[in-house]
């Protein structure tokens, strides 16, 4: 049965059940996305640009012979690392952009670790950018001509495990960084004890009770199906790039600092782009900069695009987390002991964030109630594909030993996992138990059928003599309230209305597919229903270009949904006042009796009198009223809402197959803003979810550091015949500052399904399995260790 | 990778002599359009069909993303049976009946279903869209020839396409609806 969403508070527009916006354009194929804007037909002259990859895992190039690869048919130029204007380029680092902000150079988040060097001599990982690109008249000839370049490798040795890294003696990745792959601190991060709150052995002797458990997160990667590509065009007086970048400022500030362009130079344009999840989650890549330096060499705009293959340059930052928690009888945490190790692969990226800076954040939004809390990390270099964020950054990852500790602990004190975590988790603003968490829970609990279908680990009915199902749980608090978005800095939304009362919306936000366009036309209507304006009354275009002269909204942290809502809200109120301004002399009284309502301006003393709004505009002089809002953020502190996902699975004992059965998604939103988008996204967030949890995963060749899966075949995606049915929960009980008071919930819809899943395994068979992928493989080999099989267990059971 | 596998054959075609039959002109309908390809159009036996409706053509509602047919975003039909277009050379289209995305009727009831799938419980058909077409196309060829498909139908038969913003059980609900569609328009023609 569906039980739709009934909103708090009654709106016109936000909150409904609606088509997207973009739904006719996308549905009929008429969307375009860069590789269809980029097309030789629209470009003439377009070159193609291809670029060496390494096929060591650790090597260096001591010298290119480029010969026969200039001398191929369709060859135009190729640079390289030797090349002045490579040599010269500054060094960075793919975490640059995000302090979900455009940010400077100077200014990028993680500075410590500048390990960059574009087109450098030195490959870290297979399939690291390295030496050469080449470009050319077709793709083809580039490609030919890359396998025409004869290059002398010195082979080094390699390092794929993080605690092979560590050890003395282990081959180093940058050893300009880091002489013992471990990265040094941060001034984000800071140390390698990165929270230390109370004393964690005065909790642990304060507790009846101490558990330890250890969850193994995999390198998932986020399989966006639009490839990356762009074209650059570096004219004399401007340089335009086209691109599926989901940050055009960022795009735009990137190619300026690094080419020493000033920002009136450098255009960047993106249209609709086919998915994020957090891939790259930057404008610093490199292969703006070559396509750049090779447009301007040659003169003509260059294109380069990634393939499917190629396009595996991203993973989720993988983590192996233990921990030690301590508690009462009662079911009271006392203490609270993490420790993790991130395989940050060959570039720093966003490990730091992934590691140190959501769990920090965890300690204030969810732990501020239990005493004592330790958390330290250790991120480490190696060479495998580059680790960063995918939808979130560092939660999943989180959440996966959490939801344990809550779930063993329980066991262990003979109490509900639920009751547990009511009892301990809350933030710091708020006494417990939190009236979000309490209700996410209960919501989920019922959905589920948690009372009626948990049974003691492994003690379920057997279903056909191999089969037992069981359920789990696990919950987050959530982010990106609007306090966690101070960072981006200023919010820009520009609304000009035309004379016939239409409107002309600029939100700049890269559409990346999870409906913040349709947030932001709702969001405008609604903000201006003093006008009557309907959804057909806005224009909103899905290209975002900084010639447009506004910020964009960054696609991160799923935020957009309400960020330029928000400044829509207050947008309105200044129109309003100009309006009243225009229409106060025909009514004949002054501004301060003037209202509107509906598209009429009347006087508040003498309703009677009024006037359409759109006749006076179009009596006057027909100058469009155009209303530019700028708002940072609020940063009233007002905690976070919590998530939650359930989870009922089938294992089969005998091949180890765990088929998900169905998963209740639960998220508070504050407001929900569009539910037909927020209900899209629960669900849609699942096909990550259970993709990683259960048939996800970079696979490589331990001797020589190979991936071996980089492709759809052997990297399996779930699709439609894998996925369980799904039940979209959206609640509306805590709520964040402003008109709206969301929260972003695109990332977290994924957070909790891991141990959601894993919890339910182990309810359903009795022994856990706490690495993902849970294989098969995996899952035989703990029913192995738990011994006896079915039918010894259930003969005991019987006797 | 249709570049690599089309490297890999021009490598093959330089080594073997020059071939003596008379150089063949590709011709096929595309959305009843008569389209024909000879020696001078560039067209090379290694050419995917994807990549000659989008690049020569630009026909580019249809999506090149894994490149080697795992996820369906290039689907066309041929002759009425969902194609994998990158799977399928351009030369094998030669005589057939190509339709694409564009060539279906403004109104058509499966884009319509995809375009306006929003009742509570299951989200929107569609996120980023980048899947959409192929999942239309497929759709479409299902409901040609199997008008009233249950939802194991549909999931068997649409396991082929990957959407990963997984909007699957929107789909599901947005083909149920065309079908609805296409039944009452067949009563109230």
């Amino acid at each position: 049965m569906i039980v739709p969403f009934t909103p708090r508070t009654e709106r016109r527009f936000i909150g409904k059940y609606r088509p997207k916006v973009d739904g006719r354009e996308k549905a009929s194929g008429r969307a375009v996305y860069a590789d269809d804007l980029t097309l030789k037909s629209e470009f003439p002259g377009l070159l193609y640009a291809k670029v060496l990859r390494s096929p060591y895992a650790h090597a260096r190039i001591r010298s290119l012979d480029l010969a026969a690869a200039r001398a191929h048919p369709g060859v135009v130029d190729i640079l390289t690392y030797a090349d002045p204007d490579v040599a010269t380029l500054k060094r960075t680092n793919a975490g640059w952009t995000d302090g979900v902000d455009t940010v400077s150079y100077r200014k990028m988040m993680w500075g410590t670790f500048r390990d960059r060097i574009v087109l450098g001599d030195t490959a870290n990982w297979v399939g690291d950018e390295v030496g050469a690109a080449v470009v050319a008249e077709t793709e083809l000839a580039a490609e030919e001509a890359l396998r025409l370049i004869v290059i002398d490798w010195e082979i080094l040795p390699f390092v794929l495990d993080p605690f092979d890294a560590m050890k003395p003696g282990a081959p180093l990745v940058h050893p300009d960084i880091t002489q013992d792959n471990i990265f040094p601190p941060d001034p984000f991060g800071g140390e390698e004890i990165f929270v230390d709150k109370g004393d964690v052995e005065t909790g642990f002797a304060d507790a009846d009770v101490t558990i330890e458990c250890r969850s193994v997160y995999h390198n998932a990667t986020q399989a966006s199906l639009d490839n990356w590509c762009c074209v650059v065009d570096w004219k004399e007086e401007e340089l335009t790039v086209w691109s599926n970048s989901y940050a055009v400022d960022q795009t735009r500030m990137h190619v300026s600092q690094m080419l020493g362009l000033p920002l009136h130079r450098v255009r960047a344009i993106s249209p609709y782009v086919g998915g994020q999840f957090g891939r790259g989650d930057t404008g610093d890549q490199p292969f703006f900069l070559f396509t750049a330096l090779l447009s301007r060499r040659t003169g003509r705009p260059v294109k380069f695009r990634h393939t499917r293959r190629e396009s595996f340059h991203d993973s989720r930052q993988p983590a192996i987390y233990t921990a030690k928690v301590g508690a009462k009888r009662d079911g009271t945490i006392t203490a609270m002991h993490f420790k993790s190790v991130g395989n940050a692969g060959a570039y720093a990226d966003h490990t730091m964030f992934a590691l140190k800076y959501a769990p920090k954040e965890i300690t204030e939004v969810a732990l501020a109630h239990v005493p004592h809390v330790r958390f330290e990390t250790k991120g480490v270099y190696t060479n495998k594909l580059p680790a960063c964020m995918m939808r979130g950054v560092g939660n999943s990852q989180f959440n996966i030993i959490f939801g344990q500790i809550v779930d063993v602990l329980a066991e262990r004190l003979g109490i509900d996992p639920v009751d547990l975590a009511v009892r301990n988790f809350g933030h710091e603003w708020e006494s417990l138990p939190d009236p979000s968490l309490s209700r996410v829970l209960s919501e989920g609990a019922a959905r589920i059928g948690w009372k009626e279908k948990r049974h003691a680990p492994g003690k379920g009915a057997l279903i056909q003599g191999r089969v037992r199902r069981g359920v789990g749980f696990s919950f987050h608090p959530a982010w990106h309230a609007e306090w966690q978005e101070t960072r981006r800095g200023k919010v820009q939304v520009s609304m000009t209305l035309n004379p016939d009362c239409t409107v002309l919306l600029a939100a700049p936000s890269v559409e990346t597919g999870n409906g913040s366009n349709t947030c932001n036309v709702l969001g405008c209507a609604e903000a201006l229903g003093f006008l009557g304006v309907g959804l057909d009354d806005i224009r909103w275009g899905p290209t975002v270009d900084t010639a447009v002269g506004l910020k964009d909204c960054v696609q991160t942290d799923s935020a957009v949904s309400y960020l330029q809502s928000e400044v829509m809200a207050l947008a309105a109120v200044d129109l309003k006042r100009q309006l009243i301004e225009i229409v106060a002399p025909s009514l004949g009284v002054g501004e301060a009796d003037v209202e509107i309502a509906s598209g009429e301006a009347f006087a508040k003393s003498s309703p009677d009198r009024r006037v359409a709004v759109r006749d006076i505009l179009l009596q006057g002089d027909l100058a469009p009223i155009t209303v530019v809002k700028s708002r940072s953020p609020l940063s009233t502190k007002t905690g976070v809402p919590f998530i939650a996902n359930f989870a009922e699975v089938e294992v089969d004992e005998d091949t180890g197959k765990v088929d998900v059965l169905k998963l209740v998604v639960v998220n508070d939103c504050g407001t929900v803003m569009y539910a037909s988008g927020a209900e899209a996204q629960q669900i849609g967030g699942q096909v990550i979810g259970v993709g990683e949890t259960l048939s996800e995963e970079i696979i490589y060749d331990p001797r020589t550091g190979v991936p071996l899966n980089f492709n759809w075949i052997d990297y399996r995606i779930p699709t439609m015949a894998d996925m369980p049915d799904i039940e979209p929960v959206l609640l509306e009980v805590w709520k964040g500052a402003g008109e709206y008071g969301a929260c972003g919930i695109g990332e977290g819809t994924v957070t909790c399904t891991p141990r959601a899943i894993l919890n339910a395994v182990y309810n359903a068979i009795g022994v856990r399995v706490d690495e993902i992928p849970a294989t098969p493989e995996k899952v035989l080999a703990a029913l192995a260790e738990r011994g006896g099989g079915t039918s010894k267990a259930e003969s005991e059971a019987a006797s | 990778m249709a570049e690599r596998a089309a490297a890999i054959v021009s490598t093959i075609d330089r080594s073997v002599p020059e071939c003596e039959a008379p150089p063949r002109i590709v011709k096929f309908r595309v959305n009843g359009r008569e389209v024909a390809f000879g020696p001078e159009s560039g067209l090379t036996p290694a050419m995917t069909l994807a990549y000659v409706l989008r690049e020569k053509l630009g026909l580019t509602g249809l999506k090149v993303s894994c490149d080697e047919g795992a996820c369906g975003a290039c689907t066309v039909l041929r002759d009425g049976k969902a194609v994998l277009s990158c799977m399928t050379l351009a030369v094998e289209a030669d005589g057939h009946d190509i339709l694409t995305i564009e060539g279906l009727a403004p109104d058509d009831p499966v884009v319509e279903a995809f375009a306006e799938q929003s009742e509570p419980g299951h989200g929107t058909a569609l996120q980023c869209g980048y899947c959409t077409p192929g999942f239309v196309m497929t759709a479409r060829a299902l409901l040609d020839k199997n008008p009233h498909p249950d939802i194991s139908e549909i999931k068997e038969a649409l396991s082929g396409n990957i959407c990963r913003c997984g909007s699957y059980q929107a789909i599901v609900q947005a083909v149920l609806h065309a079908a609805e569609k296409i039944e009452k328009r067949r009563r109230t023609p």
